[in-house]
């Protein structure tokens, strides 16, 4: 089934007005594909920095369809690292990169995709504190119900979030979703959900999220994050 | 006003049935794979650090060309149909708008694939490049070919390219940093079609393209850069030849108060060419930024950073107030002379605390200022953007005179003004031979609509505050050049708009660039 933009976001507004005791993610709409068709699942390599490296992000990754599958490499700085990922990109080999990052890699990472010739379905900004998190996302048609999903799994956590969506060339106005934090445990929560989200786009989803238990230090602070197709 | 119907995001002005005939000439003339529309195609493009909304630098489509001739094409193309079209070479204009178009619709025509060195000669010191070569592919070529020549470029070094830089009138930080200074020849494709060559380019046979640059006759190589009157689609520049010995060094000065002793010790060092580089001051946010740095180390306090804090990350990170970067150049003996008299310059300073090579072995971030100093690209400087994360960046670029009192007086009132705002003074000073260019780095958190918002005001007040000390920008992001056009007054503007009403009368190339735009009442 076909996550339509409005209905989910009908489904979030009424799940946040029953206030529904969550005891899952609920991420998994069985049988519904996340982003526009199911594409064939290619070669991921899933780029982190080292904060993110440590955080529950790659559990959400790794609990997706294929999510066992795929390469994770560490970002910096480093001439080494951007010329290596340049290489890759130019390969000539079908492969998707997914990532969340902090804000100098990836403003690297999505520069060498664009002259690379790379398609971006996602590219999202987050800001975490202890308490909520911010996603400012810009998306492609690619990537539709992906962020309407990611505010109602939040949103069913208990995650006090706010997310715009803004979709390139479209005439709807962005989504925009916010909720208070229920849940005092579920502050990685965006993380991991994330993490499943962008792994999962593209692809048939009848998998869940992994809930997190509440870790001591949680993933805050500025991230991007993107899904490219090259 | 953006056209737009129920399909298409469309120029202004153009209508879908105009627009679509155009694709449709695109794709014959380039080939399917060199025309982008679909979104996720052009998202890459759309990544903005301006305070802005995306969507008013979304473009309705990407074309790229790999020959003049293809070039040529797309002006005819465009034409046509009235379709503008913003060109960008490598599009790594961080800072400064990115590879986004200056207003919403228009299309990118993207030289990225362009990228053929096309000439470097060793003995003349010159290069030949097209607008898609970047700077790391232009050190590669120097180092596979073993040839004697130093490279001088802006902080993003290895990604960006010495045309797009040159033609935005960049600067870099070694004798030859001033990028302009050192450009010799040009070609340009004009709104109609025609393919001009700047200076000696003209001549049939000629070979003292790159080596003189005046030619015969009106110089018009300036009157292309930072303007929209043409394509520029080779240029050529000089090198550096590598010198025997390199000595770069740093002095740290411990007082945010030290900046007008500073400028007054640097200019006559530098007037004199004892100093022959481009030599930076910057100030301890830059400096902690760029060594892994972050504002949430210290606090998380909303606001700007307080002095205390200032204070506590110079001691922890081992930093100055202000942290001057030079470097020698040239045989041991001149090398040694040079050092003797910067040394005694310092000690009749009487404050200072110099650190050399040896001294700071591989510690940032003097190793990538070295680097910058030696033509080694690096991306150090990226560092800058997880201050304060987010991903909003916006360059406030005053230029002054190489006098300590004008940049005691630019830097007291660039602080107040981000600090009014809740956000930081990051900023360095390069020492031009007689300018100063003053950099600030305005960052803030993109993920924050407030924050945004505040950080647009601020910008938008750094401008006012400054024009009424009687300073303006020499470089502003495309958000901005409107408003800064204003700032060099009516008369230059009349003028401008006269010389693009005649080159370009159908207003197709990068309407909106620097403030010239048909569209305008000039």
């Amino acid at each position: 089934m076909n996550v339509e933009r409005r209905t989910v976001l009908k489904g979030l507004a009424l799940s946040s007005l029953a206030g529904i005791a969550v005891t899952s993610s609920c991420l998994s709409m069985a049988g519904s594909v996340l982003g526009a068709q199911a594409q064939p699942v290619l070669p991921t390599l899933v780029l982190v920095n080292n904060e993110v490296a440590e955080s529950v992000f790659l559990q959400g990754v790794n609990a997706s369809p294929g999510g066992k599958q795929v390469k994770v490499q560490r970002t910096d700085l480093s001439l080494d690292f951007i010329l290596g990922f340049e290489k890759r990109l130019r390969s000539g080999q079908p492969q998707r990169i997914i990532g969340l990052v902090d804000d100098a890699s990836a403003a690297l990472i999505v520069d060498l995709a664009r002259s690379a010739g790379a398609r971006v379905q996602w590219l999202g900004q987050h800001r975490a504190t202890p308490h909520a998190s911010q996603h400012r996302l810009l998306s492609a048609e690619a990537a539709s119900g992906c962020a309407p999903q990611l505010g109602l799994s939040l949103n069913a956590c208990g995650s006090g979030f706010s997310l715009t969506e803004q979709r390139m060339h479209s005439l709807q106005a962005p989504l925009q979703a916010s909720a208070t934090a229920r849940n005092r445990d579920s502050s990685d929560q965006w993380a991991a959900t994330l993490g499943y989200t962008l792994a999962a786009l593209g692809t048939t989803s009848d998998r869940q999220a992994p809930l997190i238990a509440r870790r001591p230090v949680p993933l805050t602070g500025n991230f991007v994050s993107f899904s490219i197709e090259a | 006003m953006t056209e737009q119907n129920n399909k298409t995001l469309l120029p202004r002005g153009v209508d879908s049935a105009n627009f679509e005939q155009a694709i449709a000439k695109f794709r014959k003339l380039l080939g399917d794979d060199n025309v982008l529309v679909k979104d996720d195609q052009l998202i890459p493009y759309a990544k903005i650090m301006m305070a802005v909304d995306n969507a008013e630098h979304t473009p309705s489509a990407a074309v790229t060309a790999t020959t003049v001739e293809q070039v040529q094409g797309v002006v005819k193309i465009c034409n046509e149909h009235k379709i503008p079209v913003w060109t960008i070479s490598t599009g790594r204009n961080f800072g400064y708008g990115s590879a986004a178009p200056g207003q919403r619709g228009q299309i990118i025509l993207d030289l990225k694939k362009m990228n053929k060195i096309l000439h470097v000669d060793p003995e003349l010191c010159t290069a030949l490049v097209e607008p898609g070569v970047t700077y790391q592919q232009l050190y590669d070529y120097i180092q596979e070919h073993n040839l004697p020549l130093m490279l001088s470029f802006s902080a993003p070094s290895a990604i960006a390219g010495p045309l797009g830089n040159t033609m935005d009138r960049g600067v870099g930080y070694t004798p030859y940093g001033e990028h302009f200074l050192m450009q010799c020849g040009m070609e340009v494709v004009l709104a109609n079609g025609d393919v001009y060559r700047t200076g000696m380019g003209g001549v049939k046979g000629d070979n003292a393209w790159q080596v003189f640059k005046w030619g015969y006759g009106p110089t018009l190589d300036g009157m292309f850069t930072q303007a929209n009157y043409g394509i520029c689609t080779k240029m050529g520049f000089w090198l550096m030849p590598k010198p025997p010995v390199f000595k770069p060094f740093e002095i740290k000065f411990e007082n945010e108060s030290d900046i007008a002793e500073i400028v007054e010790f640097i200019r006559p060092l530098r007037i004199a060419q004892v100093i022959p580089n481009s030599v930076v001051i910057a100030g301890v946010l830059w400096e902690a930024s760029t060594c892994n740095t972050r504002r949430s180390d210290y606090t998380s306090e909303p606001g700007a950073t307080p002095d205390a804090i200032l204070k506590q990350i110079q001691k922890d990170k081992n930093l100055g107030a202000w942290n001057v970067y030079a470097a020698l150049y040239g045989t041991k003996e001149q090398v040694d002379v040079n050092w003797n008299i910067v040394t005694g310059a310092l000690k009749q300073l009487g404050k200072g605390r110099i650190v050399t090579q040896e001294e700071a072995g591989d510690t940032q971030p003097f190793k990538y200022r070295a680097q910058l100093m030696s033509g080694v690209p690096n991306l150090q400087e990226f560092g800058l953007y997880n201050w304060r994360g987010g991903g909003g960046s916006m360059w406030f670029a005053p230029v002054s005179q190489a006098r300590g009192s004008e940049c005691d007086k630019q830097q007291a009132l660039a602080k107040k003004t981000l600090n009014k705002h809740g956000l930081d003074y990051v900023g360095e000073f390069i020492v031009g031979w007689r300018d100063m260019h003053h950099v600030i780095d305005v960052l803030y958190d993109r993920t924050n609509p407030e924050e945004t918002q505040r950080a647009n005001a601020c910008f938008a007040e750094l401008l006012d505050v400054f024009e009424k000390e009687g300073y303006a920008v020499y470089r502003v992001n495309t958000a901005f050049q409107e408003r800064v056009a204003q700032s060099y007054g009516p008369v230059k503007r009349k003028l401008e708009h006269a010389i693009k009403r005649a080159l370009d009368p159908n207003n197709i190339l990068a309407p909106g660039k620097s403030g010239i735009d048909l569209a305008n009442s000039f």
